[in-house]
C-alpha cells in the first residue's frame, strides 16, 4: 500500500512540489521559533544563582579622585561606615560596572588546555559580595584576607567556566590561565553561575577577582542589601546621603528586581511578536492546506467512488488520503532537517547543540500535527463520498 | 446468482419524492449474461448501483450467491464487492496518476496479497484483453477502447463470479464497442463469469442471453 | 472588457468563500504584519521630531581610536566637539548634547526616575522642539551656568501632577535646584540621540567639560545652509579628523564621521561592522520569510483555483481567446483580490496600531498610519497579486484545451 501511494505522489510531483515547499518552509520558520523556544526554557530551567529580592544599585560616577591610595580608601571606606549606619541597610559592596541585568560588560578571551573560550565574564568583587548577594558557593570557599599574599592571583569561577575548563573533576586548588601565561590564577571557589542577563538568556561563564588597593578608582557601582520593608522614603533618605557625600556626582538608585523585569521584558518581547507572527503564519499556513487538501478530493471522487466500488472500505479511503499528505510531510520534514542539522553541526549562533536538536524535534512533531488536523476532516469527507453518486457524475 | 426481490427505491429532497425503482424483481442465473435497457432516467443505473451493493434499495431484499446482504456493514460490504464483484464504467474511471499497471493491481491492493502476486495478476489480466504492451502507459496516453480495455482488465483481476458494466461501449464508436463487446462475451463463455450490462445500443443487447427493459422504473419486459 | 473581468471576479470569489475567506485572510494579515513593521520603522527612523531640518544635518555621535589589537570608542567629549566644530566654515549651527544619562528624584515619598541630557543654546535652534510652555534657553543663560531646565510633557505631569502651568517653578534633579523654563512635547526613547526628561545647560554639569580628552558623553549635529552643504561638511569634518592626532602612542588611528541620521541612527560602535549593512540585512530577511510562505500559500491556493475552472478555460480558448488574455483575466482577477485584502489589511493595521499604542510598549512611540506607510502596503500588495498570480496564470494559459474541457 505504501508503495502504491508513494507511486501516487511520484506521478503528481507537479502538483505536490508547490505543497511541499510550503510544508518545507513552514518547518524552517516553526524550527527557528522552537530553537529560540527551548533556548529560553532551557536557559528558565537553571537557578538564578542569586537573590535580587530587596538588592539596591547605587550608580555614581565623576567621583572622588587622587593619586594618594590611602585617602582614595579612606574616602570609600567612610562612605561604606556611613551608609551601613543607616538602620535599613543590611550589608553594602562596592562593585565592578557588569553587575547582574546591566548592559555593561567587560569580557576578555581565554585559551585553556587549546580550548578557546570566549565572551568571558570579569567580575571585580569584594568580600561582602557573597553575603549581599546570596550567592550558592558549589565548592571551596569565597574570598578573604588571605587572598592579598597568596602567589598566584586567588580567583573564584562560576559554574559554566568550571564546566567548560574542568569539566566534571574538582577545580579548587587548580590552576587557570592562558597556556602561555607564566602567571595563572589560582581557584579557590566554584559558584553557581549568576543569571546575569535574567531568566530567559545564557549567562555565559564568568571569573571573579578580587578587589586590591585602588580597585575604587574605577568601582563606580554600590550593591545595597535592605531590610525587606523599605520604601521610597528610605530609598529618598539613601539618595540625599550618597548625593551629600559625592557632590559633584551624578547618582541613580535602582532596584535588582526591576532590573531585572525590563532584563525579561526586553528578552520576552521579541519571542512574543515572533510567537504572535508565527501563530498567524501558522493559521494561515494550516487554512491554505486544509483547502487543498479539501479541493483534491473533491477532484479526485471519482477515484475514491471507484475505490470503495472495488472494495476499499470507508475507512481505508481517508487512511489513504491522510497517509498522503503525511507522506508529503515527511518528504518536506526530510529536506528541512537537512538544512536545520547544518546548524549544530556548523556551530552557527554559538547555541547548545541540544537547543537545535529539540528545536529540530518539536517543529517535526508540529509540522506532522498540522498536517493531520488539516488532512482528517477531508479525508473524513471522503469516507463519507457516497460511490454510487460519485461514479455516475460526469 | 442474485435475486431481486421486490426492490423499490425512493430518492427524497426536501420538496419531492421520486420513484426511481417500483417494485423490481429479478432472478440471475450463475453464467448468464443479461442486459438491461430502458431510456434516460428509467432506473436503470440505480438498478445497477443496488446490484453492486453501491447503494441499497428503500425496500425489497437482495440476495448475491444465496448471502442475505441487507444486514451487512461497511466493511462486510467491501469485503464483498472486492471479492464477487468487477466493475465497468461508461466513463472508464481510470486513475490518470497511475500507471496502466498499477491501475489494474488496484483491486488487489485491499485484499492480503503480496505485490509479486498483484504483478502477476494484473499482468495476466492485461494480456486478456489484449494490452500486455502498455502496462508502462499512463491513461492518458491510450485511446478510448484500450481504456475501456483496461478497466475491464481491473474488473476481471480479482476473479470476480459477477461483472457489473454500465454503459461499457457508451462513450465508444462501433468498430471499438464491438471489440469490447466480444471481450465481455468471451469472459461470459470461458469462464463463466455472470455479467449484468446496462446499454443503449439494441445491437448489444442482442448478443446476449436475456434482455430486461426498464420503463419509469418498473420492468416492462 | 474590464468590467466583464471584475464581474467574474466578483463571482468566483462569491463561489467559493472558503478559498477567499483563506486568500484574503493571507493577504490581510500579512499586510498588517508589514504596515506595522514599515509604521514602526518609519517612526523609529522616519519620525521628524524634533529634527525637522535632517534633510540638511549630520550627526557626529562617535569616535574611535583604535591600534593594532586594541581599539576604543565612545561618545565624544564636549571639548573636542567644540574644538574641531568650531574650525569648521561651512555649518551654519552646530548642536551639541550630552547623552542622556539616568537618575532619580524624590517627590512626597514617591520615586520620579529621571534622565537628564545637556545641551549648549543652538541645540534649540538646530532642532525644532515644540513648547507647550516657557522658551530654551540662550547663550547668555549657559556662559552664565544658570540652573535652568527644559522638561518634557512627561516629566511635567509626573514631577508636578496635573497642573497648567509650571514655568518658574523648581525641579529637584540629581540633588540639585532648577529652575524650569520651558517645557516641550515627549521624544520616544527610540530616539535616543535627542530623547530626555530634562534638558540643562552643559555649563551646569557636574563633570569637567573643559577636559581635553576626546573621549566623552557628547554627541553633535552640524546643520547646513542648505540639504546642498551636507557633501561639503563632511567633506570637511573628515578632513579635520583626518589630521587630528593620536592621544596615545598605542593607537594608531582615529575615526570620526558626520553621518546622515539613519547612518549614524545604526552605528554599531565599531568602525568595522556596518550598522547600515547589518539593519537592513535582518530586516530583509525577516520581510522574506514572512512573505514567502503567505506567497507560496496563495500561488498554491490560486493554482487549485485555476484548475477548479478548467472548464471555463476551455470554453474560454475554444472561443478563441489567446493565452495571453486569460493570463491577463487572471492577473486582473487576482490584483482585484489583493487589492480587497489589501483594505482589509488597512483596517487590520489601524487596530493593531491602536492595540500596541494602547499597550505603551514603549514610552512616548505613538504608531500611526500615515502615507508612507498606506503607499508601502499598497506596494506590497502590487507585488503580492502578481507574484501569486503569475505562476498560476503560467500554469493555466498552458493548459490543453480538450483536456480542460474534459476535465
Amino acid at each position: 500500500m505504501f508503495k502504491h501511494l508513494f507511486k501516487l505522489i511520484w506521478n503528481k510531483k507537479k502538483q505536490n512540489f508547490l505543497l511541499i515547499t510550503e510544508m518545507l518552509v513552514s518547518f524552517l520558520v516553526l524550527f527557528a521559533v522552537f530553537t529560540l523556544l527551548m533556548f529560553y526554557y532551557n536557559n528558565y530551567k537553571k537557578p538564578m544563582g542569586f537573590d535580587y529580592q530587596d538588592v539596591w544599585v547605587i550608580n555614581y560616577n565623576n567621583s572622588y579622585q587622587t593619586k594618594n591610595v590611602d585617602s582614595l580608601d579612606l574616602y570609600y571606606e567612610t562612605l561604606r561606615k556611613t551608609i551601613k549606619s543607616l538602620p535599613q541597610v543590611k550589608e553594602i559592596t562596592f562593585v565592578s560596572g557588569n553587575i547582574p541585568f546591566s548592559s555593561r560588560t567587560n569580557q576578555s578571551g581565554l585559551t585553556f588546555k587549546g580550548k578557546h573560550i570566549d565572551h568571558l565574564n570579569n567580575f571585580t568583587v569584594e568580600d561582602y559580595y557573597k553575603n549581599v548577594m546570596n550567592v550558592t558557593l558549589l565548592e571551596g570557599r569565597w574570598f578573604n584576607k588571605q587572598d592579598v599574599v597568596s602567589k598566584n592571583q586567588s580567583i573564584i569561577i562560576d559554574s559554566d567556566l568550571k564546566e567548560a575548563t574542568f569539566g566534571n573533576e574538582p577545580a579548587v586548588g587548580k590552576l587557570l590561565g592562558n597556556d602561555d601565561d607564566k602567571n595563572k590564577f589560582k581557584v579557590v571557589g566554584v559558584i553557581q553561575t549568576i543569571k546575569r542577563n535574567g531568566d530567559y538568556l545564557k549567562a555565559g561563564p564568568g571569573m571573579y577577582f578580587r578587589t586590591d588597593t585602588g580597585s575604587f578608582r574605577w568601582l563606580d557601582k554600590i550593591l545595597v542589601k535592605v531590610t525587606p520593608g523599605a520604601d521610597a522614603a528610605f530609598e529618598g533618605k539613601l539618595y540625599k546621603t550618597m548625593a551629600n557625600y559625592m557632590k559633584n556626582a551624578n547618582v541613580e538608585i535602582e532596584h535588582l528586581a526591576n532590573k531585572r523585569t525590563d532584563a525579561n521584558y526586553f528578552a520576552l518581547v521579541p519571542m512574543i511578536i515572533l510567537a504572535i507572527v508565527s501563530t498567524f503564519l501558522v493559521i494561515n499556513v494550516a487554512l491554505g492546506l486544509f483547502g487543498v487538501l479539501w479541493y483534491n478530493i473533491n477532484k479526485r471522487r471519482s477515484e475514491i467512488g471507484l475505490r470503495r466500488a472495488i472494495g476499499a472500505t470507508g475507512g481505508s479511503v481517508s487512511a489513504q488520503l491522510v497517509s498522503e499528505s503525511m507522506i508529503l510531510a515527511t518528504l518536506a520534514l526530510i529536506v528541512g532537517t537537512f538544512f536545520a542539522i547544518q546548524f549544530p553541526l556548523l556551530n552557527v549562533f554559538d547555541l547548545p547543540a541540544i537547543v537545535y536538536i529539540e528545536g529540530i524535534l518539536l517543529s517535526v512533531l508540529f509540522v506532522y500535527l498540522l498536517v493531520l488536523v488539516c488532512s482528517l476532516y477531508p479525508g473524513k469527507q471522503a469516507a463519507a463520498i457516497y460511490p454510487a453518486v460519485a461514479l455516475h457524475e460526469e | 446468482m442474485i435475486r431481486l426481490q421486490n426492490i423499490e427505491k425512493v430518492y427524497r429532497t426536501d420538496t419531492i419524492e421520486t420513484l426511481a425503482l417500483n417494485s423490481v424483481s429479478l432472478d440471475i442465473a450463475k453464467g448468464e449474461f443479461l442486459s438491461i435497457m430502458g431510456p434516460s432516467g428509467c432506473g436503470k443505473s440505480t438498478l445497477l448501483n443496488i446490484m453492486g451493493l453501491l447503494d441499497a434499495p428503500s425496500k425489497g431484499e437482495i440476495r448475491i450467491d444465496d448471502q442475505k446482504t441487507g444486514g451487512m456493514n461497511d466493511k462486510q460490504l467491501a469485503q464483498f464487492r472486492n471479492k464477487k464483484l468487477g466493475f465497468i464504467f461508461q466513463s472508464y474511471h481510470l486513475i490518470n496518476d497511475l500507471q496502466v499497471l498499477d491501475n489494474v493491481e488496484l483491486p488487489l491492493l485491499y485484499r492480503d496479497t503480496t505485490a509479486k502476486q498483484r504483478r502477476e495478476l494484473a499482468a495476466e489480466a492485461l494480456e486478456k484483453v489484449g494490452l500486455a504492451n502498455r502496462l508502462k502507459h499512463f491513461p492518458t496516453q491510450l485511446s478510448g477502447g484500450q481504456r475501456q480495455r483496461v478497466a475491464i482488465a481491473r474488473a476481471i483481476v480479482g476473479r470476480p463470479e459477477i461483472i457489473l458494466a454500465d454503459e461499457p461501449t457508451g462513450n465508444l464508436d462501433s468498430a471499438m464497442g464491438n471489440e469490447i463487446m466480444e471481450i465481455l462475451l468471451s469472459l461470459n463463455r470461458n469462464d463463466g463469469t455472470t455479467i449484468v450490462m446496462v446499454t443503449h445500443d439494441e445491437n448489444m443487447a442482442h448478443k446476449t442471453h436475456r434482455l430486461v427493459r426498464l420503463f419509469d422504473g418498473a420492468q416492462v419486459q | 472588457m474590464l468590467k466583464n473581468y471584475f464581474k467574474i471576479a466578483i463571482a468566483v470569489l462569491k463561489r467559493r468563500k472558503f478559498f477567499t475567506f483563506i486568500s484574503l485572510f493571507g493577504i490581510s494579515f500579512t499586510l498588517t504584519i508589514l504596515m506595522v513593521l514599515t509604521a514602526f520603522i518609519n517612526k523609529v527612523i522616519g519620525d521628524n521630531y524634533p529634527d525637522k531640518k535632517r534633510d540638511r544635518s549630520l550627526y557626529i555621535n562617535r569616535i574611535q581610536e583604535s591600534g593594532d589589537n586594541n581599539m576604543m570608542s565612545s561618545t565624544l567629549s564636549y571639548y573636542f566637539l567644540s574644538h574641531y566644530t568650531g574650525m569648521m566654515k561651512t555649518p551654519a549651527k552646530v548642536a551639541i548634547s550630552s547623552m542622556f544619562k539616568g537618575t532619580n528624584t524624590y517627590v512626597n515619598n514617591k520615586k520620579i526616575a529621571v534622565n537628564f541630557k545637556y545641551t549648549n543654546a543652538e541645540y534649540w535652534d538646530v532642532l525644532d522642539y515644540d513648547f507647550t510652555e516657557g522658551k530654551p534657553f540662550n547663550k547668555q543663560q549657559v556662559t552664565n551656568a544658570d540652573r535652568v531646565a527644559i522638561i518634557s510633557e512627561d516629566m511635567k505631569r509626573q514631577y508636578f501632577g496635573d497642573v497648567t502651568t509650571v514655568v518658574g517653578k523648581y525641579i529637584e534633579a540629581d540633588n540639585v535646584d532648577y529652575r524650569v523654563i520651558g517645557v516641550v512635547k515627549n521624544v520616544p526613547v527610540t530616539n535616543y540621540m535627542l530623547y530626555s526628561d530634562i534638558y540643562l545647560p552643559y555649563t551646569v554639569s557636574k563633570e569637567d567639560y573643559k577636559s581635553k580628552g576626546y573621549l566623552g558623553a557628547y554627541m553633535a549635529i552640524l546643520l547646513g545652509n542648505s540639504p546642498g552643504d551636507i557633501p561639503k561638511m563632511q567633506a570637511e569634518y573628515e578632513s579635520i579628523i583626518s589630521r587630528v592626532p593620536v592621544e596615545r602612542k598605542e593607537f594608531k588611528h582615529v575615526y570620526s564621521h558626520a553621518n546622515t541620521f539613519f547612518r549614524s541612527y545604526v552605528d554599531t560602535g565599531n568602525e568595522k561592522q556596518s550598522g547600515v549593512f547589518i539593519v537592513v540585512t535582518a530586516i530583509s530577511i525577516f520581510v522574506f520569510i514572512f512573505t514567502l510562505l503567505p506567497t507560496l500559500n496563495l500561488v498554491n491556493i490560486n493554482i487549485t483555483r485555476i484548475m477548479e475552472r478548467s472548464s471555463e478555460i476551455g470554453v474560454r480558448k475554444a472561443f478563441g481567446a489567446s493565452s495571453k488574455t486569460l493570463v491577463y483575466q487572471f492577473l486582473v482577477e487576482n490584483l482585484i483580490l489583493t487589492m480587497l485584502g489589501g483594505v482589509i489589511g488597512t483596517v487590520l493595521s489601524i487596530f493593531a496600531l491602536y492595540a500596541i499604542n494602547n499597550a505603551n510598549l514603549i514610552d512616548n512611540l505613538e504608531l500611526s498610519i500615515n502615507f508612507t506607510v498606506l503607499f508601502i502596503g499598497l506596494l506590497v500588495c502590487l507585488v503580492f497579486g502578481l507574484l501569486s498570480g503569475v505562476y498560476p496564470a503560467w500554469r493555466m494559459s498552458k493548459l490543453n484545451v480538450v483536456t480542460a474541457l474534459k476535465a
